[in-house]
């Protein structure tokens, strides 16, 4: 499905349209064409190697697409350096997580909020060390954290940046179901907040329960999108995706 | 909780009476000790400031001698017939080339990953020193003398001065400021760091500076204090190997970690001198507390007073995994 | 025209020797991911065992290589253990714990070898040493051809052993692909300890002939590293084939300058020129590199 241009006054947070981008001789990315509401939490959805966590290198901008255009809140962010395009208000956590590992949770929270949003950054820290229970280990390196607390401290500090449009690579998983409704819950309150989401998930009760709409991706193309009851009883993505014959 | 304050408040009195020693020493002790005190303080100045890029920012810099040099060779020049500066405003003057120096070839080099940036730092300083060999206005291998000022007390004060004003900086800029937590982010994952909106060339490049114009200045006290400088002593490989082990040892990536190993180390290299004549035994202890340090005390001693369990792994290894690359982040 | 090519000749056939113990050092840091800091070390190690059996039992300097070989060999064989541990003890990054532990070994060494052989230089003599002959319009020193010679032979003896032998496999497997060669079998500690042996012993032969060459005396070992750097980042670390061609390049960028510009010039060139390929082309102008 092609995204058609946007309506003025009407603009997508993200707008992402005939990317491409190969590694040797993969097609990572083959025609990308997509785009997230504002306000909205989209979730995207694909087989392993379908494109997805290049999609958010090119769009957080740790890889530059071979052409195509990638927009962020109007900008043309497609090729930008990763440090500028966070500066305009994209956050983002990573598979694996990606901590401070000789700071402490308190530390990584505030280093978060270093660039640009050092204004209230200590009391922001502590009310996201409340709302992720992270209290008790305020103090400890963060590589002494054990796997849950890590992916909730990734989720933290990006909470401290304060961003428009969040991308989350697989947030949840593999953590225990507590600490997976914490992050929901604040995922909740962000969104109240105004702030988008783009998730990619392999959770499809996750995907079902929180995100207003999916994209689903395949073979570094987007095979369709829509609400998730519309995409599960489309028997095409059924079938390369969840591999059921409907 | 009252024991962390209790701890605060005992450090903060030992420093201050640590730092009126250290001011009255010229009163207490006699001149032999004196220069000694004084070579401990460059030392441990010199070691913190290769601390800045290497502990707080995780990048080993095996030339770091080079800006040591720099400063040195500006003020011994500056001092000659032909300028006749006097010594104190040589100082800001080395180290404005300094940081020329360091902005130049510090852009390129710091884009270059773990491993390959201490070589290519490496190499830079041997440059440095073959350069300084081979040119005449350095005086080549024979080096270039200065005005003799033979008075204790002022180099004394002269590094005493430098190392507080050094350790101040460090403290505040790295350890109490966003500064320090920019630098420390990248340092232990720069992908991430970038993610957070942090720019992480620009703050690489500041840290590069700062910490060569800060070995400058002790470079250029140094050579006014001993009078004369050649390309091997202010340029040598062995200073920087000393730099690194004196971190290492005290610990990599704290603020007192540099002062500790420094002070311990050069005290073992006098005492060495003291007994054996030269320093070629030094060099096997270097290379055994090396070895130590790797094997048993990867936070080196400064980690032994820290609080937390060293178990999961220290700012060394995080370092030393970026020497060898290891660990960058990237795609999933 | 002839200085240019007796120049040309004696790069070649220095980089020849220098080609030896810089094919062994990337094939250590292949198979035991370390960057061995001390490879200098073993050089001039092997230059001094060579002096003292000439000097105190009267053997040939080429007598005394297949018996560096066998000593080195064995100190290599019993420390590879050491330094395969370190590199994959349970801490969290034991590769770079490998790294400084190798730049420990290496300041240890030239510590120790400066106080026990102070400052003084040696000379491994030959039988073939002070001789010269003639290479077409070119005069060369015997020495060096036969240096030369002997590179070839070691360099070649440990190609063969790599490429046609089932040992030679296991290892290169195990360069490749340390996993996968564990699970078709491979005793990769015990292969690593032999790599470092087989490496240590190489590196020391090849440095009792530059004692034949040169001279020995500790602070030359740095010389050594720094060649055996510059080889692995103009070749790309790890690289075997690209080595060769980087190490016989250094020979020659290294006599040219000596012989035009002043010996004291040639390390500036080398320290220079090695700063400009890294900014170049960090991963290596003729190899993989990584």
């Amino acid at each position: 499905m092609t995204a058609q241009a946007p309506a003025p006054g009407d603009q997508p947070i993200l707008f992402v349209r005939d990317v491409h981008k190969h590694f040797g001789g993969i097609q990572a990315a083959a025609g990308v064409d997509l785009e997230v509401g504002r306000g909205e939490i989209a979730g995207l959805i694909g087989p392993n190697g379908s494109g997805k966590s290049t999609l958010f290198n090119l769009v957080a901008g740790m890889e530059t697409p071979d052409r195509g255009q990638i927009l962020f809140d109007g900008h043309e962010i497609g090729g930008k350096k990763a440090y500028k395009i966070a500066r305009l208000g994209l956050a983002r956590t990573f598979q694996i997580p990606a901590l401070f590992e000789n700071m402490t949770v308190s530390e990584n929270l505030l280093a978060a909020a270093a660039e640009g949003h050092w204004h209230g950054a200590q009391q922001r820290s502590d009310e996201t060390l409340a709302l992720l229970h992270l209290e008790p280990v305020a103090n400890n390196r963060a590589s002494d954290l054990s796997g849950g607390q890590q992916k909730l401290l990734e989720f933290g500090r990006v909470i401290m940046r304060q961003a428009s449009l969040i991308l989350l690579d697989e947030v949840t998983a593999g953590v225990h179901p507590n600490i997976r409704k914490i992050i929901l819950e604040a995922i909740a309150r962000l969104r109240e907040q105004g702030t988008s989401f783009f998730v990619i998930e392999h959770d499809m009760e996750m995907v079902r329960n929180v995100c207003d709409r999916i994209i689903v991706m395949d073979s570094g193309r987007v095979v369709t999108s829509g609400a998730f009851e519309d995409i599960v009883q489309n028997s095409e993505v059924m079938q390369t995706y969840l591999g059921r014959p409907q | 909780m009252a024991q962390t304050m209790k701890n605060r408040w005992a450090g903060l009195l030992l420093l201050v009476v640590i730092l009126v020693v250290l001011a009255l020493l010229p009163v207490l002790v006699n001149n032999y000790w004196l220069r000694i005190a004084t070579g401990a303080l460059m030392w441990a100045g010199l070691a913190c400031s290769w601390n800045m890029l290497g502990g707080y920012a995780g990048y080993i810099n095996f030339g770091h001698s080079a800006f040591f040099g720099i400063g040195a060779y500006a003020t011994a020049i500056l001092m000659g017939a032909d300028f006749a500066v006097p010594f104190l405003a040589t100082i800001p003057i080395g180290m404005i080339v300094t940081a020329l120096f360091a902005v130049v070839i510090g852009a390129p080099t710091l884009r270059l990953r773990g491993a390959y940036f201490a070589i290519a730092t490496w190499a830079f300083a041997e440059v440095l020193m073959q350069f300084a060999t081979v040119v005449d206005f350095t005086g080549g291998t024979g080096g270039i003398g200065l005005p003799p000022f033979l008075n204790e007390r002022f180099f004394y004060f002269a590094m005493f001065a430098a190392a507080v004003l050094t350790y101040f900086l460090t403290w505040s800029l790295f350890e109490r400021s966003r500064f320090g937590l920019k630098v420390k982010a990248l340092r232990d994952h720069e992908p991430a760091a970038e993610a957070m909106g942090i720019n992480t060339s620009l703050v690489k490049l500041q840290t590069f500076v700062l910490s060569a114009v800060v070995a400058s200045v002790f470079g250029s006290i140094f050579a006014y204090w001993v009078t004369f400088i050649n390309p091997k002593s202010v340029f040598g490989g062995d200073i920087t190997d000393q730099m690194v082990v004196m971190v290492l040892l005290g610990g990599l990536g704290s603020l007192w970690g540099p002062a500790i190993g420094g002070v311990a180390l050069f005290f073992v290299n006098r005492l060495i001198w003291m007994y054996y004549g030269d320093t070629a035994f030094y060099i096997a202890i270097l290379g055994a507390a090396i070895i130590l340090v790797v094997l048993f005390l990867p936070n080196g001693i400064a980690g032994l007073f820290a609080r937390r369990s060293g178990k999961s792994g220290s700012v060394l290894d995080t370092v030393l995994g970026r020497l060898l690359g290891s660990r960058q982040g990237g795609r999933s | 025209m002839d200085l240019f090519l007796q120049t040309l000749l004696n790069g070649l056939l220095i980089g020849g020797v220098i080609a030896t113990f810089s094919i062994a050092f990337q094939l250590t840091f292949g198979v035991l991911h370390v960057i061995d800091f001390a490879v200098g070390a073993w050089v001039v190690l092997g230059g001094y065992f060579a002096y003292y059996m000439a000097a105190f039992l009267g053997i040939d300097g080429f007598l005394a290589m297949p018996m560096a070989f066998v000593l080195f060999g064995a100190i290599g064989y019993l420390m590879g253990p050491m330094i395969y541990n370190v590199r994959n003890s349970r801490t969290a990054r034991p590769e770079l714990m490998a790294l400084a532990l190798t730049f420990g070994i290496f300041t240890l060494l030239r510590g120790g070898m400066l106080t026990i052989w102070g400052f003084n230089t040696h000379s491994v003599p030959t039988a073939l040493s002070g001789h010269s002959i003639m290479i077409g319009p070119v005069t060369v020193p015997l020495i060096r051809v036969a240096a030369a010679a002997f590179a070839v032979l070691i360099a070649g003896g440990l190609f063969f052993f790599l490429f046609r032998t089932r040992y030679g496999l296991a290892i290169r497997a195990t360069a490749e692909n340390r996993q996968n060669a564990a699970l078709m079998g491979v005793n990769i500690r015990r292969l690593s300890a032999n790599v470092y042996g087989l490496y240590a012993g190489i590196t020391a032969m090849s440095g009792v002939l530059m004692g034949a060459i040169y001279s020995v005396n500790p602070e030359i070992g740095l010389r050594y590293t720094l060649f055996a750097f510059f080889v692995a980042v103009l070749a790309g670390l790890g690289s075997l084939g690209g080595a060769l061609v980087a190490a016989l390049l250094l020979g020659v960028i290294e006599a040219f300058v000596a012989t035009y510009g002043g010996a004291s010039y040639s390390h500036l060139a080398i320290f220079a020129t090695l700063f400009l390929v890294l900014l170049v082309s960090p991963r290596g102008i003729l190899g993989r590199g990584l």
